[in-house]
């Protein structure tokens, strides 16, 4: 039969963003894929060397416009390795917290692409229900719904408010009940086992070779997580544990086993949060005026040539990494370079040659199951 | 609990890779440290400069008997001011990640204190200075890595550093049809308001005079 190049994209519901898949099909069997990217490129690089180190963190912010905060931070702990800054334990306990609740507002986003992906719309209407709680407590925080600008080098902007640890348990306590409730809805749902289950098999080795990273690896059956194997904040000060799958074939994980591990990971998320919040040093009920020193460290604002910063963070779909060289315009005010590391940008064209022998059909789960962003990108 | 690899775990592996790489590479111009991180954990890595010529040889034997398995991320630097011998340099960053394939149905759950040897997570910052000339080029380690295809295609579409070997070099970010030998982070394209002082002083360019200021009637 004749082969012939379709194309998926640019404006297509499978891309979750902006992006081309070009598959060479074999009447239903994919043959052949390849990725364009870089329609949303707006070189948050290169205008981060004309910008000092607090000016950059809203650009960060809005790398990825589902999951701000995790962003920042990331770039904020590169920040601070560059210039030399220890941040107070109570910033260190802020900022996991905000992290975490960034993480399941965007795996609620994820989920909630992934259903219409699938055929539920319902989960749609149900996970943007729930985001609004965590979308909700980051506004308290950081004063807008996606875009926070919340770090700080050497801390965070303000402190939390007064009242926000009794809505913080409030709303997780209710939400671990949803986890169950999705669990419930999907995991009967005889469509959701049928699209996921046997599709979309993807290696453990084969996946970190490729530089894949996250809950995509953590679903081939290995806790591997930047939190604990190269460790920033105070993840081992609370409980919690990575989230793992076991993969059910020898050919690896399949879509089933990444949807598994983001619902467990966002009950290890869930339980991070209440952890935390009852350890927070200075007692969760008080509120520290901006810049006190148990929020707010001393940082200096220039950094020598040949200092160099590198952070690698958990974010919520692998492992970014920020490398900044000091020392650029402005005496050292600027980065010289900043580069960044997106974890899509790696994963998408290995999930693109991922495909390669499955349905037409089924590209929209495989894609959708590895939680595709093209904000961070294309950067 | 929460779990993490301990400094003494993190600085016994780093200390034991540079040692390693010292004794296998030593003298051949390839210098290896152990350098800590400056925030509050002080995390160890192992810092790598290459010349580019033994850029091959080195990453082959960090993948095969270092275990290094994932290339992370590749950033490449211009230097105009540089001085002769680092008008570029690509810094390559790697991790060692202690991931195996499971079989069906069972998992591998590590105990982060417990990890010894080459299972400790370790992070290599490989550093390659470049001569200060026009046609910057390093071999390229694609086919060792899957990971590093993607990134140098970014390193090459951004920055212009060629990478020699490098199969299907294409443009990612960039437009496709981008003109030829344009590399928007070398450092001669300015963005508007490069200037710090000026960003500042007259942010919406108000003030600023004509170029020929007093030079016309």
């Amino acid at each position: 039969m004749a082969q012939m190049w379709i194309t998926m994209g640019p404006q297509h519901p499978m891309t979750h963003g902006l992006w081309t898949l070009r598959v060479k099909v074999d009447g239903e069997t994919v043959v052949d894929t390849e990725a364009e990217l870089g329609y949303i490129h707006r070189g948050v690089e290169k205008i981060s060397e004309s910008r000092d180190f607090t000016q950059i963190t809203p650009y960060c912010d809005r790398l990825c416009y589902v999951s701000a905060m995790t962003w920042a931070n990331s770039y904020i702990y590169a920040a601070e390795d560059l210039l030399e800054v220890e941040v107070p334990e109570r910033a260190e306990y802020i900022r996991l917290i905000a992290a975490e609740c960034q993480r399941l507002a965007s795996h609620l986003m994820w989920l909630g692409a992934f259903g219409p992906d699938i055929g539920s719309l319902t989960l749609m209407t149900w996970c943007m229900r729930d985001r609004e709680m965590f979308l909700d407590l980051l506004q308290e925080l950081g004063g807008s719904r996606m875009h926070y600008n919340y770090p700080r080098v050497g801390g965070v902007k303000r402190d939390i408010p007064i009242g926000f640890a009794d809505r913080l348990v409030a709303k997780i306590k209710l939400f671990e009940k949803r986890i169950d409730e999705y669990e419930m809805m999907l995991d009967e749902s005889t469509i959701w086992l049928v699209r996921l289950q046997g599709v979309g098999y993807a290696q453990a080795e084969d996946m970190v070779n490729s530089g894949v990273t996250g809950p995509n690896v953590r679903a081939a059956g290995v806790n591997y997580d930047v939190r604990w194997a190269h460790p920033y904040s105070v993840y081992d000060q609370v409980d919690w544990e990575p989230a793992v799958e076991k993969p059910t074939s020898v050919k690896g994980a399949d879509c089933y086993d990444r949807y598994r591990v983001r619902m467990e990971e966002m009950r290890q998320s869930c339980r991070m949060i209440l952890d935390a919040i009852e350890k927070i040093p200075g007692g969760k009920n008080t509120n520290y005026a901006n810049g006190d020193e148990m929020i707010q460290s001393k940082a200096p604002t220039r950094a020598p040539e040949g200092a160099s910063g590198f952070s690698n963070y958990e974010c919520t779909r692998g492992a970014s990494q920020f490398y900044i060289q000091g020392g650029g315009d402005g005496r050292g005010k600027n980065p010289y370079r900043l580069s960044i590391r997106s974890p899509m940008f790696i994963t998408i064209p290995y999930v693109a040659k991922t495909m390669i022998g499955y349905k037409v059909a089924d590209i929209p789960a495989i894609m959708g199951s590895f939680d595709p962003c093209i904000g961070e990108t294309d950067r | 609990m929460g779990m993490k690899i301990t400094l003494e775990q993190n600085t016994a592996a780093a200390e034991d890779c540079a040692s390693r790489i010292e004794k296998r590479f030593g003298g051949t111009g390839i210098t290896c440290s152990v350098e800590h991180h400056s925030n509050a954990l002080k995390m160890a890595f192992v810092r790598i400069t290459t010349p580019p010529q033994h850029w091959p040889a080195l990453a082959k034997w960090l993948r095969f008997d270092l275990g290094v398995n994932h290339c992370s991320m590749i950033t490449g630097t211009h230097f105009p001011d540089g001085g002769a011998d680092r008008g570029w340099e690509v810094a390559y960053h790697f991790m060692r990640q202690p991931i195996q394939n499971q079989a069906p149905h069972t998992q591998c759950v590590h105990i982060a204190e417990s990890l010894k040897g080459d299972d400790v997570p370790m992070e290599f910052e490989v550093l390659i200075p470049l001569a200060n000339n026009n046609t910057p080029s390093v071999p390229s380690v694609q086919n060792i890595w899957v990971g590093a295809d993607w990134n140098e295609k970014e390193t090459w579409d951004l920055v212009g550093i060629q990478f020699e070997g490098h199969e299907n070099m294409h443009r990612v970010l960039n437009p496709h049809d981008s003109p030829e030998g344009f590399h928007p982070l070398q450092k001669q394209h300015k963005i508007r308001y490069h200037e710090h002082n000026e960003m500042y002083d007259d942010a919406q360019g108000f003030l600023r005079k004509p170029a020929d200021e007093g030079r016309v009637k």
